[in-house]
C-alpha cells in the first residue's frame, strides 16, 4: 500500500510524458540520419550511371566492304598492310556519298584520322581470322572517333567544331549524309568490358578487361595469403596464446597496422618486394603481397572479434566432455565464428579490391595494360594494371573519352564490390544454417 | 571367513574416490578456497551445500581442472584420484576430464543437433567403433537423463531449441555418454521443474552404482534426498563434512546449524 496520491493510469504523468518526447526526437533524428545517408547514396549512385554508362556503348559506323581475294592478296603483297584496307573504305564511302547524290569525296585521312581510327588492324585481323568471307559482302561495325561520337550524340555543336587534324567542318556534312543513311549508330561496346588499355589517342577502343584480369590475380593472391595467416594469427592470439606483455603489445600493433595509409604499404612493398627481393615490377604478385599485409589486420581484428563472441560456456561445454582444447576451437568455437570472419574477410578483399595508393608505388598505376597475360603464371608475374589503377590511369588522361571511360571502369568496380558482398552474404547463410 | 576378508578389502579399495588435501584457490588476490581436505568416496553422492559465492563451484572445478582455463585462477595443495595427483604436471588434464564429466551451472549444450551433442564425447573419445553403437550410446544417455521420450523424434533438432529444463537434462545426456568415473553436478535442477527433478534425482541415485557423484546443490530437501555425504562450505571454508543424516540432523557446527534452519544465506 503506497502514501504516494492515487494516479490513475489513464492519464499519463509529466514524467512518462518527457519520455516518451525523448523516445520520439530519438526516432527523429535516427529517421533524418538515414534519410541523409540514403539521400547522398542516391546522387552518388546516379551521378556515377550517368557519367559511367556511356562508357558501356560506342558510336559505331557500319561499313560495307567486300574483299576480293585479289585484294587480299594485293594488300597482304604491300608494305603497309592495313592502309590498303583502309583504301578499300575510302572507296567504299565515296561510292556511298554518289549513291546519296552528294558531290563531297573523302580521302584517306578522314577515315583513319578522324571517322574510324586505326581502322585498318580491325579489318585485316577480321580477314586474317575469318579467311572464308573473302569475296563475301561484310558488314564492319567500327568504333567512331570521340569527336564524331561526341558529335553523333549531341554533345559537340557543329558551331564549335574549328578544322584541326582530328575534325575538319566539312566532315561533318559526310556524317550528316551517313547519319541520314543509318549508318552510324550507338551499339553496346563489348570491348570496353573485354579489350585492354590504349595508347592515349585511341579513348574509344580502351577496355577494362586486362586489368579486371589484373585484379583478379591480386585478389588470388591475397586470398591464399591473408585468409589463412589472418585467420591462424587470430585464433592462437585469441584461444592459445598467454595474456602478457608481449601479447598485449602485439594486441596493440595490429591495431595500429590496421590504421596505417595504405600509402605507406605501398612504400613498404617497394622498398622490400621490388628493389629487396627483386620481385618484378607492376606484376600482381607483388600487388597482392602489399594489398595482403594491408588486409591482414583487417581479417585479425574481425575474426578476433568474432571469436570473443562465442559465448565462453561453449568452450567449457567441450572442454568438460573431456575434448581437447583444439577439438574445441575446431569443432566448436571456430564453426561459429565463421560468418564474422567471412564477413571480415570480404570487407578485407573489398577494400584491397578497391585499393589504389599502394599500386601507385609498386608501378601498377600508369602501366598501360595493352595485353592478356598468357597464362596463370604469367598473371601473376607479368605487368598488368588493376581496376582502381586502370581508373587512375585513365582519369588522368586529357582526352574527355578516357573520362568516360574511368566512370564506367568504376562501375564495373562497384558491380565486383556488390558481387563480393553478395558472396559474403550467401556464405553467411549457408554457415548460419548450422546454427 | 575369507569371503568377508575379500568384501571387506574391496571395500576398501574402493572407499575413496578422490581426495583432497590442502587445496587453496585463488582468483588473483581473492582467495576463495581456504585450506579444504575432503575424502570423496567411491559409489556414493556427496553433496556441497552452502551459501551463494562461498566457492562450491570453485571447489568442484579443482576436480576436473576447469579452473584451469581461467587465466587468473590459482590452485594450490594435491588432488588424488584414486591416489593419484591430478595436478602431477604429468597429467593430461584433456584425459583426466574424459574420467571427471561435468554439467555446468547453467545449461550450455552445443549449437548443434541432439544427436549430435549426446555423441560428441564418444566421437572424439572413440568410444563407438560404428554408427549403431553410436546410436545406441546416445539412446542410452539420453533415456537416462530422462530426455529420452520428448527427443526420440526430434533427435536432428537443434539442442539449443530445447527448452531450459530439457537443455540441463542434454547436457547430462552429454556428460554421461563419455562414462566418466565421477560425475560433476553443478546445481543441475535449478532449471528443472519436480518432475524432471525427479527423474534426474532418480537418475543421480542410479549413477551411484556404478561412479562417485558430486552434487552442488541449494536445495536443503534435495541435498538430503540424494546424498549420502555432505559438506558444508562456508566463505571458502569447508566447515563440516560428514554423513547427510548427521550433517541435517545433528550439526557439529554452529554455522551449519544456522544455514541450514535458514539463518545465513
Ligand atoms: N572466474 C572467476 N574470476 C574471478 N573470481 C571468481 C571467478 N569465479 C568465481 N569467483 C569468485 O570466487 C568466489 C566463489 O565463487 P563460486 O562460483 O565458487 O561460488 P558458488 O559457491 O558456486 O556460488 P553460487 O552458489 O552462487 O553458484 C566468489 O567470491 C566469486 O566472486
Ligand atoms: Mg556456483
Amino acid at each position: 500500500m503506497t502514501a504516494s496520491p492515487k494516479s490513475s493510469l489513464l492519464t499519463v504523468d509529466a514524467r512518462t510524458k518527457k519520455r516518451n518526447a525523448a523516445e520520439k526526437r530519438f526516432k527523429a533524428y535516427g529517421i533524418v540520419a538515414i534519410a541523409i545517408g540514403l539521400m547522398f547514396l542516391v546522387v552518388l549512385l546516379t551521378s556515377i550511371l550517368r557519367s559511367g554508362l556511356p562508357a558501356f556503348t560506342n558510336t559505331v559506323v557500319a561499313l560495307e566492304a567486300t574483299v576480293t581475294q585479289e585484294d587480299y592478296d594485293a594488300a597482304e603483297g604491300q608494305l603497309l598492310k592495313t592502309a590498303a584496307y583502309e583504301a578499300l573504305l575510302v572507296a567504299k564511302v565515296n561510292e556511298f556519298l554518289t549513291a546519296q547524290g552528294s558531290t563531297i569525296e573523302v580521302d584517306e585521312d578522314f577515315i583513319t584520322d578522324r571517322l574510324v581510327p586505326k581502322t585498318g588492324a580491325t579489318i585485316r585481323e577480321f580477314y586474317k581470322a575469318n579467311p572464308d568471307q573473302i569475296g563475301q559482302p561484310v558488314t564492319f561495325n567500327l568504333p567512331a572517333s570521340t569527336r564524331i561520337s561526341r558529335y553523333f550524340e549531341g554533345d559537340l555543336l557543329r558551331e564549335d567544331v574549328t578544322d584541326s587534324r582530328f575534325l575538319m567542318v566539312e566532315d561533318l556534312d559526310v556524317v550528316d549524309e551517313m547519319i541520314a543513311a543509318g549508318l552510324i549508330t550507338t551499339a553496346f561496346d563489348w570491348n570496353f568490358i573485354t579489350g585492354t588499355d590504349t595508347a592515349v589517342d585511341n579513348p574509344g577502343g580502351a577496355g577494362i578487361g586486362a586489368s579486371v584480369i589484373g585484379s583478379f590475380f591480386m585478389m588470388i593472391v591475397v586470398l591464399l595469403l591473408a585468409l589463412p595467416i589472418g585467420v591462424a594469427a587470430s585464433i592462437y592470439l585469441e584461444e592459445f596464446a598467454p595474456k602478457n606483455r608481449l601479447t598485449d603489445l602485439i594486441e596493440v600493433n595490429i591495431s595500429n597496422l590496421a590504421a596505417v595509409p595504405s600509402i605507406v604499404f605501398g612504400i613498404l612493398g617497394l622498398a622490400v618486394f621490388i628493389q629487396f627481393a627483386h620481385l618484378p615490377q607492376s606484376a600482381p604478385l607483388v600487388g597482392g603481397l602489399v594489398l595482403t599485409l594491408m588486409t591482414l589486420p583487417t581479417i585479425i581484428i574481425s575474426t578476433r572479434a568474432s571469436l570473443k563472441s562465442v559465448p565462453p560456456s561453449i568452450r567449457d561445454a567441450a572442454l568438460g566432455v573431456g575434448a581437447s582444447k583444439m577439438q574445441a576451437v575446431f569443432h566448436h568455437v571456430l564453426p561459429l565464428a565463421m560468418p564474422g570472419i567471412l564477413t571480415g574477410t570480404i570487407i578485407g578483399l573489398a577494400q584491397a579490391l578497391g585499393e589504389t595508393a599502394p599500386l601507385l608505388l609498386i608501378g601498377m598505376v600508369g602501366y598501360v595494360a595493352r595485353e592478356y597475360p598468357d597464362g596463370i603464371i604469367s598473371g601473376f608475374v607479368d605487368s598488368n594494371s588493376a581496376m582502381p589503377a586502370q581508373i587512375y590511369t585513365w582519369a588522368a588522361r586529357a582526352d574527355t573519352g578516357f573520362y568516360e571511360k574511368a566512370w564506367g571502369g568504376i562501375i564495373v568496380l562497384l558491380v565486383f564490390l556488390l558481387t563480393m558482398n553478395l558472396i559474403a552474404i550467401l556464405l553467411r547463410r549457408r554457415f548460419e544454417r548450422r546454427w | 571367513m575369507k569371503d568377508l576378508n575379500l568384501t571387506e578389502k574391496s571395500h576398501l579399495m574402493s572407499d575413496t574416490k578422490i581426495s583432497a588435501k590442502g587445496v587453496q584457490v585463488y582468483y588473483g588476490d581473492n582467495h576463495a578456497i581456504k585450506d579444504v581436505n575432503v575424502d570423496i568416496e567411491d559409489k556414493t553422492v556427496t553433496a556441497f551445500i552452502g551459501p551463494s559465492g562461498c566457492g562450491k563451484s570453485t571447489f568442484l572445478r579443482t576436480i576436473n581442472r576447469m579452473n584451469d582455463t581461467i587465466d587468473i585462477c590459482r590452485v594450490e595443495g594435491d588432488i588424488l584420484i584414486d591416489g593419484e595427483d591430478i595436478y602431477d604436471p604429468a597429467v593430461d588434464p584433456v584425459q583426466l576430464r574424459a574420467k571427471v564429466g561435468m554439467v555446468f551451472q547453467k545449461p550450455n549444450p552445443f549449437p548443434k543437433s541432439i544427436y549430435d551433442n549426446v555423441a560428441y564425447g564418444p566421437k572424439i573419445h572413440g568410444l563407438a567403433r560404428n554408427k549403431a553403437e553410436l546410436d545406441e550410446i546416445v539412446e542410452k544417455s539420453l533415456r537416462k537423463a530422462a530426455l529420452w521420450n520428448e527427443a526420440k523424434d526430434r533427435l536432428q533438432a537443434p539442442g539449443t531449441g530445447l527448452s531450459g529444463g530439457q537443455q540441463q537434462r542434454l547436457c547430462i545426456a552429454r556428460a554421461i555418454a563419455t562414462s566418466p568415473e565421477v560425475l560433476l553436478m553443478d546445481e543441475p535442477c535449478s532449471a528443472l521443474d519436480p518432475i524432471a527433478t525427479a527423474q534426474v534425482e532418480e537418475l543421480i541415485d542410479e549413477l551411484r552404482q556404478s561412479f562417485s557423484v558430486v552434487i552442488v546443490t541449494h536445495s536443503m530437501q534435495q541435498a538430503a534426498r540424494v546424498s549420502q555425504k555432505t559438506a558444508f562450505f562456508h566463505l571458502g571454508n569447508l566447515v563440516e563434512f560428514g554423513e547427510t543424516d548427521k550433517i541435517f540432523t545433528n550439526p557439529e557446527d554452529p554455522r551449519t546449524e544456522s544455514y541450514i534452519s535458514g539463518r545465513i544465506g
